[in-house]
């Protein structure tokens, strides 16, 4: 009797092959856990919202004040010169009477707009090249003689002729900026794949018979992410810095531009007698960069899957 | 490593530069319009009311700087008359048998021909294409001092030979005579100590800034005021001069001054000044401050790797950030403001000038703050890579001290990436630092690239390119090199690398 009722307490459980596959963990969804990564520190997120209101404010300010470089309607009016900051004014004015706040957005505004699209358009062109360039071997070969003469080509000498030939403008830097610099996006994402591509997770996934495009889209692709948005926050303050390094020169935007690089250039004269004119520009430029950085970093973080537990 | 992968290399580098330079050329000389280049130009600016002149010096220059081929009726007509004849007087008038020959044969070789806008007189002119000048200039690009280059039909009984001698200051040299240089090898008491002229390059003559000088010379030669001490020449004149000996050169047209200094003909020269180059002012700032990057930067990243997410690793971290994101422009200009009115240095080179060592400190530390911030970036990286491999935790395992694992092991691996960019820091120095020297007014190479393009010294502009591109290409090269010798598994072959 004990015996049959032992046998009762068992029953044979039928083989399901759907439930054989399933994994007990979490689902893991890459985007979800990039963003939870991020929005989990408090700093970031200040940040974040201190950027977007930056950027934008930067975007909205110089259409609202209709600053422009070309005119000057205080430069007689020697009551409007030479203003510390206040509460009207509250950059103060400048040598010919400028409001520097609008000079300063109206600068902030054409540097962001240069950096973002340049860095949007080497960012496409470079990962499309370089990801080419890192399968092919064939291609390598070539690319890195391609690769040393665009390098070595004078970016100074490029950015000059280029303005002279299609005017001075934004469409004119941005395409100096990128025709030179997507190169070496190119050839880090080229020494990227070539990485990634012989690990051996990814010769195993071969072995296993993936095809080549869900390899490069399941394996190769997230984590290249990290490493392109890491790339990013250093390209965007890099850009920045160089279009306000060229209108320095003289050789960035025109004269009929509002840039940052030549508001320095021209208020550094005046260092000593009003301090302010040069430190305000200078700081606000800091102060963009750092936080584009900073806050790409953080995205970059979030965005290696190492990070996410 | 293989010889034969060395030499194909340098020949790839070889083609590199040579498109480098077809592209500059084009840009250059296709690109900037040709009437730029009179925007500096005094001469120019003085001709402004006689049109005439001022079309033959327009074009002269053209033709001299290569843009195009120029010929005047003048110049065909003096192959038939005597200058100054009534013939010749003739002849070059607009409806002259001879004008009508002058513009028949050049317009079948293919050139513009014009007339001057007062007299009339007939020129003619073809555009040189962009492949042939380029040729031309690497044809020209080295020369090669022999006793038959002199070629000066006013000196017919030049002697042609070469011999042993010393130099009016004493020391030994190898002299020419018929060569362009005097001294084609000597010793004096000034770095490097044994000078040759031999082969010498020559980039053309710079246009419209520092006219006159050679594009190299201009880079090369010393700057400031002329250093003057008492010489004696070799005529037995003794006066105050500052003039260099070894830099003689022939002179075809002697004035009563070379006659009474000088035996022979050789009587151009340059002097001793008291300032370095600009190629050495930015050598010399360049050098120190790698030496502070590689100063600071290596041993902070160490530490800050030895205590990672501790404070040194935190402040560190700051100080990367602040470096990278922020332009240059806006950090030089807050270092040199602290520096000036923490420490009272002087706020531009030129205060103090080079001799002094407080105009060095500021720009030098300024220029090392970038690659600091990437040294210790790099070499912390690679330490916490390093700390984390098999090799460290066995040598752990076995008992080694920290210390003794970190120098002898962790170090060794880590520092084989930094090694690897030396050469290209050294070529860096000699490029000079745009911004830095524009800000701290050092008077180096950093301004003579923007300068160059915005005065439309094409001259200079192709000068510049070639030596920094072949510098920067051979300092990739040499980097690999050492890269190899410091890491033996490391190999340049394509067969003996993974991938």
């Amino acid at each position: 009797m004990e015996r049959i009722s032992e046998d009762n307490l068992f029953e044979f459980a039928t083989f399901d092959e759907k439930e054989s596959e399933h994994i007990a963990a979490p689902r893991y969804s890459y985007w979800k856990s990039v963003w939870r990564t991020f929005f989990k520190s408090k700093v970031t997120v200040f940040l974040s919202v201190f950027v977007i209101v930056l950027v934008a404010f930067a975007l909205i300010q110089p259409l609202q004040s209709g600053y422009s470089p070309t005119v000057a309607p205080n430069i007689n009016n020697a009551d409007m010169k030479y203003l510390p900051p206040s509460a009207e004014h509250i950059f103060g004015t400048d040598n010919i009477g400028n409001e520097v706040w609008d000079v300063v957005w109206a600068g902030a505004r054409n540097s962001i707009i240069v950096s973002f699209v340049s860095t949007a358009i080497i960012m496409v062109v470079g990962i499309l090249v370089g990801a080419i360039w890192g399968f092919s071997k064939k291609m390598d070969k070539w690319m890195i003689e391609v690769y040393n003469v665009v390098a070595n080509v004078p970016y100074l000498l490029l950015a000059m002729v280029l303005s002279y030939v299609l005017g001075a403008g934004l469409g004119t830097l941005i395409f100096v900026m990128t025709c030179i610099d997507w190169i070496y996006v190119a050839y880090f994402i080229r020494t990227q794949v070539m990485i990634i591509r012989d690990r051996e997770y990814n010769m195993a996934s071969k072995c296993l018979g993936t095809k080549t495009f869900t390899m490069i889209v399941k394996n190769i692709l997230p984590y290249l992410v990290s490493v392109i948005v890491t790339y990013i926050s250093r390209e965007i303050p890099g850009l920045i810095s160089y279009e306000v390094f060229l209108s320095y020169l003289g050789l960035g935007l025109g004269t009929n531009y509002a840039s940052l690089g030549r508001t320095i250039s021209q208020y550094k004269s005046f260092m000593t007698g009003y301090p302010h004119l040069f430190w305000i520009p200078v700081l606000v430029l800091a102060a963009i960069a750092i936080s584009l950085y900073v806050v790409g970093q953080k995205l970059a973080d979030a965005t290696d899957p190492r990070t996410h537990r | 490593m293989k010889k034969g992968y060395i030499l194909k290399r340098l020949l790839r580098s070889l083609i590199s530069i040579l498109v480098i330079m077809l592209v500059v050329f084009i840009l250059v000389y296709t690109l900037i319009p040709r009437d730029n280049i009179f925007f500096e130009d005094a001469t120019y600016r003085k001709l402004g009311g006689k049109p005439d002149e001022k079309t033959d010096y327009v074009y002269n220059t053209w033709a001299r700087l290569g843009y195009l081929d120029y010929v005047k009726i003048n110049d065909y007509c003096l192959e038939k008359y005597e200058a100054g004849s009534e013939e010749m007087k003739k002849a070059v008038l607009p409806d002259s048998q001879e004008t009508a020959n002058f513009v028949a044969l050049y317009e079948s070789k293919g050139y513009t021909v014009e007339y001057m806008k007062v007299s009339g007189q007939a020129y003619a002119y073809k555009d040189i294409p962009v492949i042939q000048r380029l040729a031309t200039w690497f044809g020209n690009l080295i020369q090669i001092d022999h006793v038959n280059r002199v070629q000066d039909p006013n000196n017919p009984d030049l002697e042609r030979k070469i011999y042993f001698g010393t130099t009016p200051t004493g020391g030994w040299a190898i002299i020419g005579s018929g060569t362009y240089h005097k001294y084609l090898l000597y010793t004096d008491s000034h770095f490097p100590f044994i000078h040759q002229n031999f082969i010498t390059l020559n980039m053309g003559n710079s246009y419209p800034t520092y006219q006159g000088l050679e594009a190299l010379s201009v880079m090369f030669s010393p700057q400031g005021t002329e250093v003057k001490r008492d010489v004696t020449f070799e005529t037995g004149e003794t006066a105050s001069s500052a003039i260099n000996f070894g830099t003689l050169t022939y002179k075809e047209n002697l004035d009563r001054m070379d006659k009474k200094k000088f035996v022979d003909h050789y009587a151009n020269y340059t002097t001793f000044k008291d300032q370095a180059s600009m190629v050495g002012t930015s050598f010399t700032m360049g050098i120190f401050a790698m030496l502070l990057a590689y100063g600071i930067g290596l041993p902070v990243g160490m530490a800050m790797a030895r205590n990672k997410d501790g404070v040194i690793d935190k402040l560190g971290m700051l100080f990367i950030i602040f470096i990278t994101s922020v332009p240059s422009l806006a950090y030089i200009y807050i270092f040199r403001y602290l520096g000036t009115t923490i420490f009272g240095l002087p706020s531009i080179f030129t205060t103090f000038g080079p001799s002094d060592i407080r105009s060095w400190i500021l720009p030098i530390i300024s220029l090392a703050l970038p690659s600091i911030s990437s040294l210790m970036l790099w070499i912390r990286r690679y330490v916490v890579d390093q700390s984390n491999s098999d090799y460290v935790k066995f040598a752990k395992a076995k008992g080694l001290s920290r210390k003794e694992i970190f120098r002898r092991h962790i170090f060794k691996n880590a520092s084989i990436p930094i090694v690897h960019g030396i050469p290209s820091s050294l070529a860096a120095c000699i490029t000079g630092a745009i911004i830095t020297e524009a800000i701290y007014s050092v008077g180096g190479m950093g301004k003579m690239l923007p300068n160059a393009i915005n005065q439309y010294n094409n001259v200079m502009i192709v000068a510049l390119t070639f030596l920094f591109s072949t510098i920067s290409v051979v300092s990739v090269l040499l980097g690999d090199i050492i890269l190899t010798k410091v890491d033996p598994r490391i190999s340049l072959t394509e067969k003996a690398g993974r991938s």
